[in-house]
């Protein structure tokens, strides 16, 4: 099942406390300001700041 | 000047309208937005031109289409819907395949006819050769495609052909030789290497990784697009490839150099209708066209791993 729109709008980046979006392929959750993906596993965000792929 | 684009949310198709909005046309684009990727991608591709005020958005099935109201002020076609994809063209699927690829193409030949279009360029693809020997591959060498889409796409291209012959619609017809850049599809073997490698997992490689391909960049296929638009001739075909063949060995090297990290590799096995190497001889279409590839492999791996860094993939 896709991450819904009202879990997506209260999420914030747990590093920067900013706005994050869903990714494309609706498996990450992007901080466009950190440049970290939080990635969507088994339908969880992993709102962890380790776990998280640099984008950079 | 309007020019409709077919498949305006895809690849090559919002790279195409991007460049001709650009240039000061009016593009009217068509897209179903065919469910092979999610849509987000699509309207990720589309961001940027539709909020341009000489862009129309069609969303609808070119089948289901008035088309020849659609194409009454239109210029020039580049037919790029396509139901894309080689080894997913087997089995049920291939309903698919004939109805996107081959009956979409047919109608919009059809309206064409009709029309004063002065040019219908039609994406087509390298996989209409099939496993061939004679490489560099020629446009008058043998097409024998080893997948039903590759058996699809040359259906169409000879569909062009024919509405040419029969009806003098002024149709070129492009072989598109692997296209890769920013926006490529997910099912395509860069965006999947470098998706994993951006995640730090095993890049599935299939085959030994010694087959190679004619890598061609997003942009010069846009080019060549407009260059056949341009060509005063029809009736004819043309490849479109990067210039020089590359192994999928070296192109992951080439990754590993531009993001600064050692790739995991996973061996698989060849899988069915893949091809074992392609290359594009490029006479005619320099000759004719005026097409050459600008873009080394290198410079536009960067940028596509720059676009799969900045959306996250």
């Amino acid at each position: 099942m896709p991450i819904s729109q009202e879990l997506l709008e209260i999420l914030v980046c747990p590093k920067c406390k900013g706005e994050i979006s869903l990714n494309p392929s609706g498996d990450g959750l992007l901080c466009d300001a950190c440049r970290l993906m939080y990635p969507i596993r088994d339908d969880i965000p992993i709102m962890l700041i380790d776990e998280a792929i640099k984008l950079d | 000047m309007i020019y409709l684009v077919t498949g305006v949310a895809g690849f090559v198709g919002s790279h195409l309208a991007e460049k001709l909005l650009a240039a000061g046309h009016s593009v009217c684009g068509v897209d179903k937005f065919l469910d092979n990727y999610p849509r987000r991608f699509k309207e990720w591709n589309l961001a940027q031109v539709s909020r341009h005020a000489n862009f129309e958005f069609i969303e609808k099935d070119l089948v289901d289409l008035d088309l020849p109201a659609l194409l009454r002020d239109v210029t020039c076609v580049f037919h790029q819907a396509a139901q894309p994809g080689v080894r997913s063209s087997w089995g049920e699927e291939f309903a698919a395949y004939t109805h996107n690829n081959i009956l979409a193409t047919q109608k919009l030949l059809e309206a064409s006819k009709k029309s004063s279009i002065q040019k219908f360029v039609y994406a087509s693809s390298s996989s209409v050769y099939g496993d061939t020997q004679d490489l560099p591959t020629r446009e008058s060498g043998m097409t024998r495609p080893v997948s039903p889409y590759g058996v699809t796409k040359l259906s169409a291209e000879q569909l062009c052909y024919l509405y040419w012959k029969e009806f003098s619609v002024p149709t070129v017809s492009l072989r598109y030789f692997t296209v890769y850049g920013p926006r490529q599809r997910p099912d395509m073997f860069f965006h999947i290497l470098m998706r994993a490698h951006l995640r730090g997992e095993e890049i599935p490689i299939y085959d030994d990784g010694k087959q190679s391909r004619d890598f061609t960049f997003c942009a010069d296929i846009v080019d060549g697009n407009i260059a056949a638009a341009e060509y005063p001739g029809a009736g004819e075909v043309f490849n479109l490839g990067g210039g020089s063949r590359t192994t999928v060995e070296e192109v992951v090297h080439m990754v590993e150099q531009i993001s600064g990290r050692k790739a995991k590799l996973k061996m698989l096995a060849r899988q069915q209708g893949d091809v074992r190497h392609t290359a594009a001889e490029l006479k005619l279409a320099r000759e004719k066209l005026g097409f050459n590839p600008k873009v080394k492999l290198y410079d536009g791996l960067a940028q596509e791993w720059e676009w799969m860094q900045k959306i996250g993939a």
